[in-house]
C-alpha cells in the first residue's frame, strides 16, 4: 500500500474509534454555509436586524415554538439545497479527509440534511440505529458538520467498534423488542461527541448511533451528508435518486464510452 | 404555466419496477411543487427496448413544453438513441425532466450529467455488487 503516514494514521484513528474529527478544511466554506443558513432563517422568521450567529442559532427555541419546527427544518433543507454551491462548499470543508478515508471517485448524498433540537424537544429525536440497517451502504461515511459547539446531550452520541460488535453478537436477544431496548442496552457504552464549530465530524454509520432529548439550555444544529465512492455497492439508495457523482475521472468516463471495434 | 407530457414504463427498467400509479402519484407531485401542467401519461409498451410510446411524445414536442420522465433510467439503454433523443427535445427549446432523481434538462451541461449517472448505472452491475 502506498498510502502515507498521515493517510495510514487517519484511516487508523477512524478504524479504532468508529470517526474523526478534524478543523474544516476550509473554514472560508464552513462560515459560507452559516451564513446562508442564517439568511435563510431569518427571511422564514421575517427577522429584519442583524444578529449574532453563535447566539441566534444557539437560541432559535425563544424564536419559534416546537410546533413549527418541523417546517422550518424541511423549509431550510429544500432552500439551502437549492443554492448552487451549497454541496460544493460542503464537500470542500472536508474534501482531504473525505479522499482519504473513502477515495477520489466520489458520489454525494443529493440532498443534506438539517438536524434542530431545541432543549427538552422529544419531537425530533433519532432513535439508536445504524444506517446500513434503513438502506444505506456499508461503503459510505457520514461527514457530519455542527453549526455550534455541541456537546453532552445536546451533541449525537455513537457506540464504540468494540461494544458495537459485542452488540452484533446478541442481536438475536431483541428480536420483538424495540430501538429503545437497544439503546438501554449500550446506554452506559455510548460515546456523545463533543465538537465545536469549525470542526468537522466523519463517522462509521455502521455504528448504532442517534440522539436524545437535548437536556443542555441551548439548540443544536448540525448538518449531515453522505460520500461513497462511485463504483462500491448501493444499497436501497441508489444513484440519481439518492446519490449523485460529484468527482467521475476522466478514465472512468472514457472507459463507460469504450466499445471494442466491430469486425462484422 | 409549462405543459409537460408524462411518461411511464409498463416494465421494469435497468433492475427497478414501480406499480404504473405510483410513477404517476411521484410526476403529479414533481409537477404541482414545481407549478407545471401535468399531461395525462403515456404508458411505455411492456416489450423489452420498445420506445414506440416516448417517439410519439418526440412527434407532439410543438404542442407540448417538454415531458416528464419518472426516471431518468426509462430512457433507451442505446447511448446513440439517447443522444438523439436530448437533441430533439433541447434543439426545438423543450424541456426533459426526471422525476425521481429531481432533475430538469436544459443545456449542455445538464446532458453531461446525466448522462454520466446513466452510465454509471450501467456499469454498476460490472462491480463489486454485494456485501
Amino acid at each position: 500500500m502506498f498510502l502515507t503516514k498521515e493517510e495510514n494514521n487517519l484511516s487508523k484513528e477512524f478504524f479504532e474509534k468508529g470517526y474523526i474529527i478534524r478543523p474544516a478544511q476550509n473554514i472560508n466554506a464552513l462560515s459560507e454555509i452559516r451564513n446562508n443558513l442564517i439568511k435563510k432563517i431569518t427571511n422564514y422568521l421575517k427577522i429584519k436586524k442583524n444578529v449574532d450567529p453563535n447566539n441566534f442559532l444557539n437560541n432559535i427555541h425563544k424564536e419559534i415554538p416546537v410546533n413549527k419546527l418541523n417546517d422550518l427544518r424541511v423549509h431550510l433543507i429544500n432552500e439551502v439545497n437549492s443554492i448552487s454551491k451549497f454541496k460544493n462548499l460542503y464537500f470542500q470543508s472536508a474534501k482531504k479527509f473525505i479522499e482519504i478515508l473513502v477515495g477520489n471517485e466520489l458520489a454525494m448524498q443529493k440532498k443534506i440534511s438539517l438536524s434542530i433540537q431545541i432543549p427538552k424537544d422529544d419531537s425530533s429525536l433519532l432513535p439508536v440505529h445504524s444506517d446500513t440497517w434503513s438502506g444505506l451502504s456499508p461503503f459510505e461515511v457520514v461527514v457530519w458538520i455542527p453549526l455550534v459547539d455541541c456537546y453532552k446531550t445536546k451533541a449525537m452520541f455513537i457506540l464504540p467498534p468494540k461494544h458495537s460488535s459485542e452488540l452484533n453478537n446478541q442481536f438475536k436477544k431483541f428480536s420483538r423488542k424495540s430501538s429503545e431496548d437497544i439503546f438501554r442496552k449500550i446506554s452506559k457504552k455510548i460515546k456523545w461527541i463533543d465538537i465545536k464549530f469549525g470542526e468537522v465530524l466523519i463517522f462509521n454509520q455502521h455504528l448504532p448511533h442517534g440522539n436524545r432529548v437535548n437536556k443542555e439550555k441551548e439548540t443544536r444544529w448540525s448538518m449531515n451528508c453522505r460520500f461513497k465512492s462511485i463504483f462500491s455497492p448501493y444499497a436501497d439508495k441508489k444513484i440519481g435518486e439518492f446519490y449523485e457523482p460529484i468527482t467521475l475521472r476522466i478514465a472512468s468516463k472514457m472507459g463507460m464510452n469504450y466499445r471494442f471495434p466491430k469486425i462484422k | 404555466m409549462k405543459k409537460l407530457r408524462g411518461y411511464i414504463f409498463s416494465r421494469p427498467f435497468l433492475g427497478e419496477r414501480v406499480p404504473q400509479h405510483i410513477q404517476n402519484l411521484v410526476l403529479r407531485e414533481y409537477c404541482s411543487r414545481k407549478k407545471l401542467q401535468f399531461l395525462l401519461s403515456f404508458v411505455e409498451y411492456r416489450f423489452e427496448n420498445s420506445s414506440l410510446m416516448l417517439e410519439k411524445v418526440l412527434n407532439e414536442l410543438n404542442r407540448i413544453d417538454g415531458i416528464i420522465f419518472y426516471s431518468l433510467f426509462q430512457m433507451p439503454q442505446d447511448d446513440k438513441e439517447r443522444k438523439v433523443i436530448y437533441k430533439k427535445i433541447l434543439g426545438k427549446k423543450k424541456e426533459i425532466h426526471f422525476a425521481v432523481e429531481e432533475i430538469k434538462m436544459k443545456d449542455a451541461e445538464s446532458v453531461e450529467f446525466v448522462e454520466n449517472i446513466f452510465l454509471i448505472k450501467k456499469t454498476l452491475p460490472n462491480c463489486l455488487s454485494k456485501f
